[in-house]
């Protein structure tokens, strides 16, 4: 018998106990955490940048960022949305810095995404259609979509976060909502 | 096709002509609404109302977008977790300075915050079915003597009793305290916030 207390598992500890634990300094109960959410964090990030190459970076930062300031979480609940927030910022932090004359606003054609066929195979055919129309999409149109519709943030916080006036924000979105029901709609 | 459309799509359906004057941000907003108060212009327009279903089958497929894509990633290896944890400062939470009482006059000892903190979640490694959640140490304890209040959150196996499973901690870590630091520990309240059900590998595991 490993573990001491085989009645209850640090790994399956509730979102609230790992957070009190790594907040005091428990490295062991942080680590559970970054567990718990490499995935969701990495597909988030994967959403926001188009290609797939800064994915690990960003997302280790996001927990690095993270562990520095756990105890700004007021509320266990909202730990997860918390995670994401991060993730969103450390990926546009990439973005910018990797592109930095880029317009954000430009209406260029996108680079082809990749997607590994296999991890697509049993997907929902509309998820399948979906994460094909969002890959045609031009960077921007993706990442103002991406951020709203995955990441639930307001136009103003899109605003603030991507630097662009509120007014180009609901541009970009109507021109990818309209995009990618179109598209959907053909492939239906 | 629609020459004037960079994006190369055909013509859509999607243009004011077709929504009797509405337009598509109009009607996504109009969703985020819940269709109320209803519009009626735009209830009664054909041209919408299949807009809105179009829209609304997005949405439903944007809410599970997310999950989708998670359960397609890789799970965390050790490698990563290690990564992660070796650029974290580990001692950034030592806290403040608990002074330790002692004969000998001319020593000066001390325990950090943090330490003590560790030593209280030790305790549950001496009561079976408990894990310890967040500890707060209320009061001035850089002053010797000061009374001090500990604050423990908790987790309980399901099963075991309460009461007497927080009671089993809270004397565990007195215990703990009494015997390695000088703290003058007025109370220690527990605070069970969740039961914890067996997993499956526990259940295994017996």
């Amino acid at each position: 018998m490993t573990y001491r207390n085989s009645e209850v598992r640090v790994d399956d500890a509730s979102d609230e106990i790992l957070l009190g634990r790594a907040v005091d300094g428990d490295t062991g109960s942080f680590a559970v955490l970054v567990r718990r959410y490499t995935p969701m964090m990495r597909a988030y990030a994967r959403r926001i940048l188009s290609g797939s190459a800064d994915v690990d970076d960003v997302v280790q930062d996001a927990f690095i960022s993270a562990w520095q300031q756990l105890h700004k979480v007021q509320d266990p609940k909202h730990l997860k949305s918390w995670l994401m927030r991060i993730t969103s910022r450390k990926a546009l932090d990439r973005v910018r810095s990797a592109r930095p004359q880029q317009d954000l606003d430009d209406v260029n054609p996108p680079a082809p995404v990749h997607h590994d066929p296999v991890r697509r195979a049993e997907a929902h055919a509309g998820l399948e259609a979906l994460d094909r129309a969002l890959a045609q999409l031009p960077d921007a149109q993706r990442r103002t979509w991406v951020l709203r519709e995955v990441g639930g943030y307001s136009y103003e916080e899109i605003s603030d976060e991507l630097g662009i006036p509120t007014s180009t924000v609901r541009g970009l979105l109507a021109r990818a909502r309209k995009d990618i029901i179109t598209r959907m709609e053909q492939w239906r | 096709m629609n020459e004037n459309d960079m994006t190369g799509l055909a013509h859509d359906g999607f243009e004011p002509e077709d929504l009797d004057g509405h337009t598509l941000d109009e009607l996504s907003a109009y969703l985020d609404s819940g269709r109320t108060p209803v519009n009626p212009s735009i209830e009664q327009s054909p041209g919408c109302r299949i807009a809105l279903e179009s829209l609304e089958r997005l949405q439903r497929l944007s809410g599970e977008l997310l999950a989708s894509d998670t359960a397609a990633e890789e799970p965390a290896d050790d490698g990563w977790v290690q990564g992660i944890l070796a650029n974290i400062a580990r001692d950034a939470r030592a806290g403040r300075r608990i002074p330790l009482s002692t004969e000998l006059d001319r020593a000066d000892l001390g325990i950090t915050e943090g330490a003590v903190r560790g030593m209280i979640r030790g305790a549950e490694d001496a009561v079976p079915g408990v894990l310890v959640g967040r500890t707060r140490i209320d009061g001035d304890v850089t002053v010797p003597g000061e009374p001090v209040r500990i604050r423990v959150d908790a987790s309980i196996a399901y099963g075991r009793p309460i009461p007497a499973t927080a009671e089993k901690l809270r004397s565990e870590i007195h215990r703990r305290l009494s015997a390695q630091t000088t703290m003058n520990v007025e109370a220690i309240d527990i605070a069970v916030r969740d039961v914890q059900r067996l997993s499956e590998g526990a259940e295994q595991r017996g």
